[in-house]
């Protein structure tokens, strides 16, 4: 099924959550963040949250900064 | 008293941390990482900030976390880049998952050219973040009114600023900042704007509880070099304020006895 990611479409097959999400997208799990449709998604809930079809998903990461 | 023994009971407590450094430092604008661990660890800060942001999905940033906490340092995760209070609980809200703690540095500034904080938002922000259970570090301007409101809804520290960020400056604000630590239930921890470690010196004298430093380190042409003499300056400004400074006075006061004896040997 299609999702967006930061706005870009991406593919991930049925029963996705968040944790698989970010290891698909080569991303960090230490340092990130996910929101799901503007919710921010705690990462308790990584494991048990399932991905749907069509939803905007926010990736966020640690930088540097002031 | 001398400074190791003076540190040693003069913790500086702020919620549920102490901390024995009061040079807080930024990560941001260090030419690379492996400058930015080495200035970090040189200035013995235990507080460090970092920012937050949209993951671009095409390239791979650097890791500068695991160095971090490597190196056991406590971040303090910043929201810049909200322009107002729903932004900056957003912000906060993610980046408590991302580094995986409570604490906040509580920034919204809607205008780029000065980064002036925004009062009325940040005094909205703090108090929905400080109800959810978040340490609540809020940058402001120097305003001592402000102060004293976020200390009411329950701000753990206040960041008065001593000059626009990055600006290098110094103390701009001081008459203000000396009411805010007259006034402050709460640690005064001076942010922004100090460009040299005399600023900073400055501040511990006048009693800020702490510093927080990254541009005036980070864009240094030895920023490991510059990060050892803010460490200096801080300790010595804190170690002077607790001495207790002289008074100043208009008039003359001599340090030696003006007594006549040359004349009368002659």
């Amino acid at each position: 099924m299609k999702i967006q990611v930061n706005e870009q479409v991406v593919e991930v097959a049925d029963n996705t959550n968040i944790e698989r999400l970010l290891l698909q997208l080569d991303k960090p799990l230490m340092g990130s963040a996910v929101a799901v449709n503007q919710e921010v998604i705690t990462r308790s809930q990584w494991e048990s949250y399932i991905i749907n079809e069509g939803d905007n998903i926010s990736l966020f990461q640690a930088i540097a900064g002031g | 008293m001398l400074f190791e023994d003076m540190q040693s009971k003069d913790q500086l407590v702020i919620g549920d941390k102490s901390f024995t450094s009061r040079l807080f430092t930024g990560t941001g604008k260090f030419n690379d990482q492996q400058t930015m661990v080495a200035a970090l660890k040189a200035s013995q800060s235990e507080l460090v900030t970092m920012a937050l942001k949209r993951v671009d999905m095409q390239h791979q940033d650097d890791d500068i976390l695991a160095p971090l906490i490597k190196n056991g340092m406590n971040l303090l995760p910043n929201t810049s880049g909200a322009r107002n209070a729903k932004e900056a609980v957003f912000a906060a809200e993610l980046a408590r998952e991302a580094l995986q703690t409570n604490w906040v540095k509580l920034e919204i500034h809607p205008d780029p050219k000065y980064l002036l904080p925004d009062p009325i938002e940040t005094l909205k922000a703090a108090e929905m973040l400080a109800n959810k259970g978040f340490i609540v570090l809020p940058y402001i301007h120097a305003d001592p009114v402000l102060c004293k409101h976020l200390e009411a809804v329950g701000c753990a520290a206040v960041m008065p600023l001593g000059a626009p960020i990055g600006s290098n400056k110094g103390i701009k604000t001081a008459d203000f900042l000396e009411i805010i630590i007259e006034q402050a239930n709460v640690p005064v921890i001076v942010d922004a704007g100090l460009g040299s470690p005399s600023h900073a010196a400055l501040a511990m004298e006048m009693g800020a509880d702490a510093v927080l430093v990254n541009t005036a380190i980070a864009v240094a042409g030895d920023p490991v070099a510059m990060s050892e003499a803010f460490a200096k300056a801080v300790q010595a400004g804190r170690q002077a304020y607790l001495s207790g400074l002289g008074g100043q006075s208009t008039q003359a006061v001599a340090s030696s006895p003006l007594t006549a004896f040359l004349e009368a040997s002659l």
